[in-house]
């Protein structure tokens, strides 16, 4: 494995739309994100935090600039290089938990493994439902499970294959705070505790205040990068950018 | 992945049991079928190895022509009897007749439900005869009969009765002194069966002097195989010698070619099913894959490729087509009983008891449901492949358009154009008869793909014609109605498509028969010039012989003109000429023809070895007036014919050849008389006249009935629709698929709009304006299908009709019937919307709007 960071931007636009219509919401943004790190991406609606994170994690193609996950420039592969990348080195978590309503909450855990067609390691997953504190629930559908249940079953789904990254979009946006508060605190033991690098895209203070960094972007540009902060401080970040 | 296309389909039962029901129909029809046929098939043949069992050598007349359809070979000269008996190694031979007569229960009805034919046969000694006698004994004078145990049943008859058989010779009354069983069989196939002594039957069959089959049976240690070349080399050519194995066999597989149309006509309704069944898996599908968007992006997001996705719908489609062919097959079974009634409604009762479940009915059955599913969900399959991963987290994505969808456009007037080329190829192209009914199948369905394609664009124009009314009348949800069946009109026309084929196709058998009816009516209007038509009461058995005397005998009819039919075979023409046998200088006093060259004094002059012949036969194989044809006739006689004019007849009475009444009674050993005209002397009272035929008639030949020209029109118009009915019964299974089609979409339409339909209720919508907007919708969509299926299948019609013209076809549309088809599809619409309108308006406001 190199050392240095797993996921770089350099220079990244991205244009939607054509002519007079056309909205630019990333106007040349680069980032490194390090291995271990935890990294809220952070801006006001619009800002292109979104985007942003969709380009890193391969879903979306820049206008211009590059990506680079563990060395490999990913913005010119194809579907099938682009599928192996999500199903091995990329975990992710949604705003919508995105469970299968129709499989246990452990087979949806298991599920990238199934598609990988690898063997699950058990110690793995036990470690993984015991953390996220679903051992007892595993054979429950998400249907019998609260939100907050729900979402640290995907988290728990994130983290089944060690994926390189975790992307997380809004994780907490569908979530009552004392939810949030579990769903955050897991993110910050996978980073602490197995090293886990996670990007996580948000625009709830608190929810940034559990990272290691926070980038806040305005405009498609970044306007802050640095050291997370108590959540007040982040209110006053968010306050000064706004 | 296997699991989880498993698991969702346990998820969706209600959404995979529509899908399946299609298939379920369609295969249904197929083993239902394969079943049917089969066990007829099986009965005939244990019905003839019975039949033949105690015969080691059968001598029947050679079939030099194919005999018509309900015609016999003729029978051949007893003395070849002694022939046979002379022949070294023969221990006992025995000759019998067997044919067509009309035999009557107690109370005076004929036997045989649903026109199952009744046969006068002779007795046969004890080693040969196929019967034994399970009560009292075999006839031993010519008064005496014995019936089959069946038929002493249904005729309420006991020893010592007096037993009605109406052979050539008109009725006569004969002492029941045996019931009969025939091998281990109470009866053939549902056949009467009579048995008379020898001179007796050959009597009552008008084939004195004559039989229609030597029994023989082998000296011991003669085998029947070293028997048959030994009587070949004694007999004359005009007999067929074959063992009595190989005497069942053929007649067996004569009987079971005559059934097989039964399996032609099941088998492409039940394609007609499933084509229409394939319309709606590709919609549900369709539907499906577009509602699971956001799974298929989770899936990708998490690492399945491509492929994955695709496997995952392609696995889902194979389940639903293994498990729906599955339940088909086995429907077959329960079908099949239930399609052999309805052809006994049509007059054949057919035979078979039990159910033969072939390997190739249940390979055939599976294969063809499961490949059509799994075929029907791949377009679906794909479409769910381009969903991008990116779609699990944006709301609202949509599925990118494909490359195929710019060109489904051109592509669909391109199958337009093949789809007409196909037809036209088939009417004009000169092919024959099961090629070109190929062609015009294939024509037809392509065109159904391509308009279903097309019809995407006139979904919005088609809604507003049949939306608008509706919504003057109901007001606002009638235009949210029509909103909601334009929203997609994709999906609207793949549901509207499947209703619109079997629309189509009742169409246009409505409008064919119709005109079948039409042009029957006015050929016999135009032809007919004689005041009744004297037949047998089925409408296609022959008349007794002594018909006609007793008729001219009617004070107030004039003539009596008797008409035989037969087939020919005319060197250089390949296939079988149809004759028709008049006596020339009565028939234009009943008959009016339609001379192309020639006149009535062509016909007056016509001598016995000389004939008239159709215009369109003569010109189809180039042969011309004054020509001298060589024919072979069914007694195996070759003749000479000089054809002296063409006529052009649309009742087709005259045949492809018409000769002098006594050439075909000799040259082609015709004796049975199909039909007769008569005509009325001038000044008589036509009704009288007929009041007075049906009484002459009644007792001697009671199954002979007098029409007059608009009874005779009506009796042909009668058994047309019987026809039609039975088209209607299995183009109604192709509606009915079609309408589960339309559940389903609504349905799954709804499910997508739970929340639109929680803001509506929100504001203020009752259950019932829900209820009756869902119900709207789908009358609107059924009426969609049906004024497409309407359009097309008068288009059909009107290009059927040039072809058929020479046969004097002519295009006739039944507004009324027509209209009536178009309620009847707005109907179906409402009963359609009955359990999705309910699921829509039960819908829990609050749930809705929190929904998702």
């Amino acid at each position: 494995m190199t050392e240095g960071p797993i996921v770089t931007a350099n220079e990244l636009t991205r244009r939607f739309g054509e002519g007079d219509a056309a909205v630019d919401a990333l106007r040349g943004v680069s980032a490194a994100f390090p291995r271990g790190g935890y990294t809220a991406i952070m801006g006001p609606s619009g800002s292109g935090k979104s985007t942003l994170m969709h380009i890193l994690a391969g879903l979306d193609k820049p206008t211009s600039g590059t990506v680079e996950v563990e060395g490999t420039e990913i913005t010119g592969l194809d579907d099938k290089r682009l599928t192996e990348l999500r199903r091995d080195k990329f975990g992710f978590i949604f705003q919508f938990f995105n469970l299968l309503p129709v499989l246990t909450a452990q087979e949806n855990v298991t599920l990238p493994l199934r598609i990988a067609g690898r063997d699950v390691d058990e110690e793995w997953l036990e470690q993984l439902l015991s953390t996220v504190g679903l051992g007892d629930r595993r054979t429950h559908r998400p249907s019998e499970l609260s939100g907050g249940q729900q979402q640290r079953v995907a988290v728990a789904r994130a983290l089944i294959t060690r994926p390189a990254v975790v992307f997380a979009d809004e994780p907490t946006g569908n979530l009552d705070s004392k939810a949030s508060a579990e769903v955050l605190a897991l993110l910050r033991r996978a980073a602490d505790e197995f090293g886990q690098t996670v990007v996580m895209v948000t625009h709830d203070p608190a929810a940034a205040s559990v990272a290691d960094r926070i980038v806040v972007l305005t405009d498609g540009l970044i306007v802050h990068d640095g050291d997370a902060a108590d959540t007040d401080a982040v209110h006053d970040l968010m306050k000064a950018v706004a | 992945m296997t699991a989880l296309t498993l698991r969702g389909l346990a998820a969706r039962k209600m959404r995979t049991a529509l899908t399946a029901i299609a298939v379920v129909l369609g295969v249904g029809l197929i083993s239902g079928t394969y079943i049917l046929t089969d066990t007829i098939n099986r009965s005939f043949d244990s019905i003839f190895a019975d039949a033949n069992k105690n015969i080691d050598v059968a001598i029947t007349p050679r079939e030099a022509v194919k005999a018509q359809d309900n015609g016999s070979t003729p029978a051949f000269p007893a003395a070849v009897l002694a022939q046979v008996r002379r022949v070294p190694g023969v221990a006992e031979a025995d000759g019998n007749v067997f044919d067509v007569a009309n035999i009557y229960a107690k109370n005076g009805d004929k036997l045989g439900s649903h026109g199952a034919p009744n046969f006068v046969t002779s007795v046969q000694p004890g080693t040969l005869s196929p019967f034994s006698y399970v009560q009292g004994r075999a006839p031993r004078t010519a008064g005496e009969v014995a019936l089959d145990r069946n038929a002493v049943d249904k005729g309420k008859y006991s020893l010592g009765d007096k037993v009605g058989v109406v052979g050539q010779q008109g009725k006569r009354l004969y002492t029941l002194v045996g019931v009969a069983k025939f091998g281990d069989q109470t009866s053939i196939a549902g056949a009467t069966i009579a048995i008379m002594t020898l001179p007796e039957a050959q009597r009552v069959l008008g084939e004195a002097g004559r039989f229609d089959e030597i029994d023989v049976w082998a000296a011991s240690g003669v085998s029947p195989e070293a028997l048959v070349p030994r009587l070949r080399t004694a007999l004359p050519a005009s007999v067929t010698v074959r063992t009595g194995e190989a005497q069942a066999r053929s007649m067996s597989k004569d009987i079971k070619q005559g059934f097989s149309f039964i399996t032609t006509v099941l088998l492409i309704f039940a394609g007609v099913v499933l084509f229409v069944g394939a319309f709606m898996i590709f919609n549900t599908f369709s539907i499906t894959v577009a509602q699971r968007m956001r799974e298929f992006a989770l899936l990708r997001t998490v690492g399945a490729s491509r492929g994955q996705v695709l496997r995952s719908v392609v696995l889902e489609a194979l389940l639903v087509g293994v498990v729906a062919s599955l339940v088909g097959l086995l429907l077959g079974i329960v079908l099949a009983p239930g399609l052999k009634a309805l052809f006994g409604l049509l007059g054949g009762d057919l035979p078979g008891e039990g159910t033969v479940l072939a390997t190739r009915t249940i390979v055939v059955s599976l294969l063809i449901g499961t490949v059509l599913t799994v075929v029907s969900s791949l377009a679906p399959a794909l479409r769910a492949t381009r969903v991008p991963p990116i779609a699990a987290l944006r709301e609202g994505a949509v599925l990118p358009r494909g490359r195929a969808r710019r060109l489904r456009t051109p592509l669909a007037f391109a199958g337009l154009a093949v789809g007409i080329g196909l037809i036209a190829l088939g009417l004009f192209g000169g092919a024959g008869g099961g090629s070109a009914a190929g062609l015009l199948g294939a024509g037809a369905a392509v065109v159904f793909i391509a308009v279903a394609l097309l019809s995407k664009h006139i979904v919005r124009p088609l809604a507003s014609a049949v939306g608008v009314p509706i919504e003057r009348l109901r007001g606002v949800t009638g235009r949210l109605a029509r909103e909601n069946v334009t929203r997609n009109p994709g999906r609207t026309a793949a549901t509207a498509a499947a209703l619109m084929i079997g629309m189509a196709l009742v169409t246009f058998v409505t409008i064919l028969a119709a005109g079948i009816k039409d042009s029957v009516a006015s050929s016999v209007d135009k032809g007919l010039t004689g005041a009744f038509v004297v037949q047998n009461e089925d409408g296609f058995s022959p008349i007794p012989a002594a018909t006609a005397g007793a008729l001219r005998r009617v004070p107030g009819i004039a003539t009596v003109v008797e008409t035989r039919f037969a087939n020919a075979k005319v060197r250089g023409i390949k296939g079988t000429g149809s004759v028709t046998g008049v006596d020339p200088r009565t028939l234009p006093s009943v008959y009016k023809v339609d001379w192309k060259k020639g006149s009535p004094a062509t016909l007056r002059a016509l001598g016995p070895a000389q004939a008239v012949a159709s215009d369109k036969w003569a010109k189809d194989h180039d042969v011309k007036v004054g020509e001298t044809l060589t024919v072979l006739t069914p007694s195996d006689r070759t003749i000479r014919l000089t054809v002296k004019g063409t006529y052009k007849d649309d009742a087709q009475l005259l045949s492809d050849l018409a000769v002098p009444s006594a050439t075909i009674v000799r040259a082609f050993g015709t004796n049975d008389v199909a039909v007769a005209l008569a005509g009325v002397s001038p000044g008589q009272n036509v009704n009288a006249v007929q009041a007075r035929a049906k009484t002459a008639l009644n007792d001697r030949f009671p199954s002979v009935e007098v029409l007059s020209k608009k009874q005779f029109t009506d009796d042909v118009a009668g058994q047309v629709n019987q026809l039609l009915s039975l088209f209607y019964v299995l183009l109604g299974l192709a509606v009915i698929v079609s309408l589960f089609g339309i559940v389903n979409t609504l349905a799954l339409s709804i499910y997508e709009r739970t929340r639109e339909l929680g803001r509506v209720r929100a504001i203020g919508m009752s259950r019932r304006q829900v209820r009756s907007m869902v119900r709207y919708e789908s009358v609107i969509t059924a009426l969609i299908g049906a004024v497409l299926g309407l359009v097309l299948g008068v288009l059909f019609a009107i290009a059927m009709t040039p072809p058929l013209a020479d046969q004097g076809l002519k295009i006739s549309i039944p507004v009324g019937t027509l209209v009536i088809l178009l309620v009847l599809a707005a109907v179906a619409g409402v009963l359609a919307a009955i359990a999705p309108a309910r699921r829509a308006s039960r819908l829990d406001v609050l749930q809705a709007l929190a929904y998702e």
